[in-house]
């Protein structure tokens, strides 16, 4: 099993030794010629629509929620239990194992006080983590993020990465920070077959010596990409074939071909399950387990998985009750999923209270701002105060 | 304007050691535009500086005839798209115009100006407006500065992308006030925070209003300000005439033409063009000819360094090679352009895209090495049809693989003689074209 790891890539590549600064898609050069410390990344999954968190973390063994879900309820059996009171869907058996291994966290009830409940309005907050709704087309969490990270105005790649085919999300948006959406790995490829493979030449630092480095150095990670999702170490196989899986797994091959974006992003859509919610709920989580395990076990076996977080979020969770069409309406808090090596896994919080609901929706345990201060600092070491717009308590999240 | 022995604008002459010659032709059409066929390069050496010089400068103050086909064309292309609500087919339209326009330089321009007031329509989302932005910035390319600052400072596409509707007394949104000093006028370090506060409340009130400027006066704080250590009563309109007498706005404009048109490593210009810009009313097509004609442009130090943006990379490859004829898909023009880093209406970011080294990132560059390939290869035309390589140098006098790369090298590389790492190419033109335009050598310009 080979691993591709950003120092193998720095042993083939000559050039890293010669130049001051190497331009690669995404790396922030100056910083990865000079000391080989290879940065944190930070995988953030959208759950689009609003997940159902009573159903996703379920309190099977509480009173309400046989009474709230007369049709939606999960059997005591059919879950896959973590405790006496609380169990994962069915369809989440990937994310158990990954919880039994020590890789997962779940947060209960995260979401922020008076939960708005229109989509764009409360996914909008998570994003920018700001009220006011004329701030909610400005910056994003991770855009101001990035913002902070930026030192001196040295060339460098895109700060972070959406792949997919959707717009990026105010989330990644900053104000000198930059953020590219990727569809797919294809536009890494060389097309042409003509040998143009050519000696960088000397590493000074006049204009043409350094497009001529730029030229080589994107030439061998066009070869790398090929070798990662074409060679016979491609690991692709091992993702199941859906859109999240494909997703990360371009995720996956770029950290392996040695791209230091410290930021990637994928959305899934879907989850606004007003009616006949079984059906779309089990696809959707599936999708979602079987994506976040087939990436974690990518990482693990080459190496990687040390430097990668991966945290899935909504905008907010669902009612309690259903409602009369075999659905459920905008609720309120929510889980959110960590999952790497470095976390505390395990449940945190409590399991939702279904006795003391806030309008329908269970009450929040934890602001999701206290998530993203444990992120931003502990994880990417910025501060986040700026970022998130104030001081919250981080939550205990991660080992480091 | 007086200039000494040492001006860096002192009008250039050709000497033995710095000849009119093909590179330097080469040179001024890459600079002033997208590059140049065979046969206006030929017509350029063949006439002499001065005419080439001035042939180009006389297409920026032109305006096109009534009528003008290619202008027609245009507004039929750019209001189809507009009508189809299609942001991807405005992009079309405008790679359409740098394809095909006899003035190159007001498109060059144009990009130069939609970088500077960097609005992103992922933010806007109109593409009236962006669409309304764009001929704006058009009309007013060339013209003084005054002129562009105060029709931008109404933009619809500005106002909105900066936030301008929730910049009101009550809680003022300095947004809007920020990037138009730092960015669009003084720069970075030339006002302090307290002026960003000021100018805030002088533009309270500006809004956007079924796409159009509006000025709500009940939203505008009246009060006294102090800006630049000016006092009075400030509104939107004496904020930006504040801005345009401040010294440092004419030097900011000189620093947008000195990306444009010089490179890394050659001598600065900003400070002489600066002075220019502030004794002309600012007007860009004076300072453009100035640097135009001068000897830091001609100089040798200032040939060859400069990294073409992606637009200029894709219309430079298409406009030399005469593919203009019979264009490839200026939707799949818009797309590559994107790969390659720049997508059009749609900049990072209000510091719009840095441009220089930062164009030449590993995406990028296989973009531009694919976007050759597939270019040769014919399959960006809706119907595919291979470039004949060998056809165009003929048509121009050139016959046999070694006298047909030497075209190219000329026609694409202004260089006499065929660079070491393409010979292995040499005999077989697709290839050696393809090969050309693939290579770092074809980054530069």
């Amino acid at each position: 099993m080979s691993t591709f790891t950003r120092r193998r890539f720095l042993k083939t590549s000559s050039l890293i030794a010669m130049a001051p600064a190497v331009p690669s898609f995404l790396a922030s050069t100056a910083r990865a010629a000079a000391a080989e410390q290879e940065e944190r990344i930070l995988v953030v999954i959208q759950m689009d629509g609003g997940n159902d968190g009573i159903n996703t973390v379920v309190p099977f063994a509480a009173e309400g929620y046989a009474k709230y879900r007369r049709e939606l309820r999960l059997n005591a059996d059919q879950v896959i239990k973590l405790n006496d009171s609380v169990g994962l869907h069915p369809r989440l058996k990937p994310l158990a194992e990954l919880f039994e291994n020590s890789r997962l966290a779940i947060v209960q009830g995260v979401g922020y006080p008076n939960p708005n409940r229109s989509h764009d309005v409360s996914m909008a907050i998570w994003q920018t983590a700001r009220f006011d709704s004329a701030e909610h087309k400005s910056f994003g969490w991770l855009g101001r993020a990035m913002d902070e990270r930026i030192s001196d105005s040295t060339p460098r790649g895109a700060d972070s990465i959406l792949l997919g085919d959707e717009n990026p999300p105010v989330a990644l948006r900053g104000r000198r920070s930059t953020s590219v959406a990727l569809a797919h790995l294809n536009d890494l490829k060389l097309k042409s077959n003509l040998d143009l493979r050519s000696n960088p030449g000397p590493a000074t630092d006049d204009l043409l010596s350094f497009a001529r480095r730029a030229a080589y150095d994107a030439r061998a990670t066009a070869d790398l990409i090929d070798e990662v999702t074409t060679g016979a170490s491609r690991s692709d196989s091992h993702y199941p074939d859906t859109q999240l899986a494909s997703r990360l797994c371009s995720i996956a091959q770029l950290i392996k071909s040695g791209f230091q974006t410290p930021v990637y992003y994928a959305i899934q859509s879907g989850y606004d399950t007003h009616a006949v919610q079984l059906p779309t709920h089990n696809r959707l989580l599936n999708e979602l387990s079987g994506a976040m395990k087939a990436f974690q076990d990518d990482l693990d076996a080459a190496g990687l998985a040390d430097r990668v977080l991966t945290f899935c979020f909504s905008e907010f969770g669902r009612r309690v009750e259903e409602n009369v069409s075999l659905g459920t309406d905008h609720g309120t808090a929510g889980p959110v999923f960590v999952m790497g090596p470095r976390v505390i896994a395990g449940l945190h919080g409590l399991p939702a209270d279904l006795t003391s609901l806030d309008d329908g929706g269970i009450q929040m345990q934890f602001d999701f701002r206290q998530i993203y201060a444990t992120l931003l600092q502990d994880w990417l070491s910025l501060p986040p105060d700026r970022i998130i717009g104030g001081s919250f308590q981080k939550a205990r999240l991660l080992n480091l | 304007m007086t200039t000494t022995q040492s001006s860096k604008l002192a009008r250039w002459r050709p000497t033995d050691d710095q000849p009119w010659n093909l590179r330097r032709v080469w040179h001024l059409h890459r600079r002033a535009g997208f590059g140049a066929t065979w046969d206006e390069l030929q017509r350029d050496l063949r006439e002499g500086h001065d005419a080439a010089i001035g042939r180009i400068v006389s297409t920026l103050n032109d305006s096109p005839a009534v009528n003008d086909p290619f202008e027609t064309m245009s507004s039929v292309i750019c209001d189809a798209a507009v009508a189809a609500n299609n942001i991807n087919r405005l992009k079309a339209w405008w790679l359409y115009r740098m394809m095909n326009t006899l003035c190159p330089l007001c498109e060059r321009l144009t990009l130069m100006w939609h970088n500077h007031f960097a609005t992103t329509n992922i933010k806007v989302h109109d593409v009236g407006m962006m669409r309304r932005q764009n001929d704006s910035l058009r009309r007013n390319a060339n013209c003084s500065f005054a002129d562009l600052l105060k029709t931008m400072s109404h933009d619809s596409a500005l106002l909105v992308w900066l936030d301008a509707d929730s910049n009101r007394t009550e809680h003022p949104n300095e947004n809007l006030a920020r990037e138009i000093i730092e960015l669009f006028t003084l720069g970075v370090g030339n006002y302090s925070e307290q002026d960003i506060k000021e100018a805030a409340r002088a533009l309270t009130g500006w809004t956007v209003k079924q796409g159009e400027f509006l000025n709500v006066a009940a939203r505008h704080d009246a009060g006294q300000k102090t800006i630049f250590g000016h006092e009075g009563h400030w509104d939107g309109d004496g904020f930006i005439q504040l801005l345009l007498e401040q010294p440092a706005t004419p030097r900011r404009i000189a620093f947008r033409i000195g990306e444009l048109l010089m490179g890394e490593g050659s001598s600065s210009l900003v400070d002489e063009l600066a002075v220019v810009l502030s004794e002309h009313d600012a007007t860009t097509a004076k300072a453009v000819e100035a640097v135009l004609r001068s000897e830091a442009f001609f100089a040798n130090e200032n040939i060859g360094n400069r990294v073409q943006s992606p637009a200029e990379f894709v219309i430079g490859a298409i406009r030399s090679l005469e593919l203009n004829q019979s264009p490839p898909s200026t939707l799949l023009l818009a797309e590559f352009a994107a790969n390659l880093g720049q997508d059009l209406f749609y900049p990072p970011n209000v510091f719009g895209w840095p441009g220089g080294r930062s164009w030449l990132t590993s995406r990028a560059i296989i973009g531009r090495a694919n976007f050759a390939s597939e270019l040769i290869a014919g399959e960006l035309h809706t119907s595919k049809r291979p470039f004949e390589a060998a056809q165009l140098a003929n048509l121009h006098g050139f016959s046999g693989d070694q006298e047909v790369a030497a075209f190219y090298a000329q026609l694409l590389l202004g260089e006499e003689r065929i660079p070491d790492e393409l010979v292995q190419f040499a005999n077989d033109p697709n290839q050696f074209v393809t090969a050309l335009l693939s290579s770092p050598l074809a980054f530069l310009a």
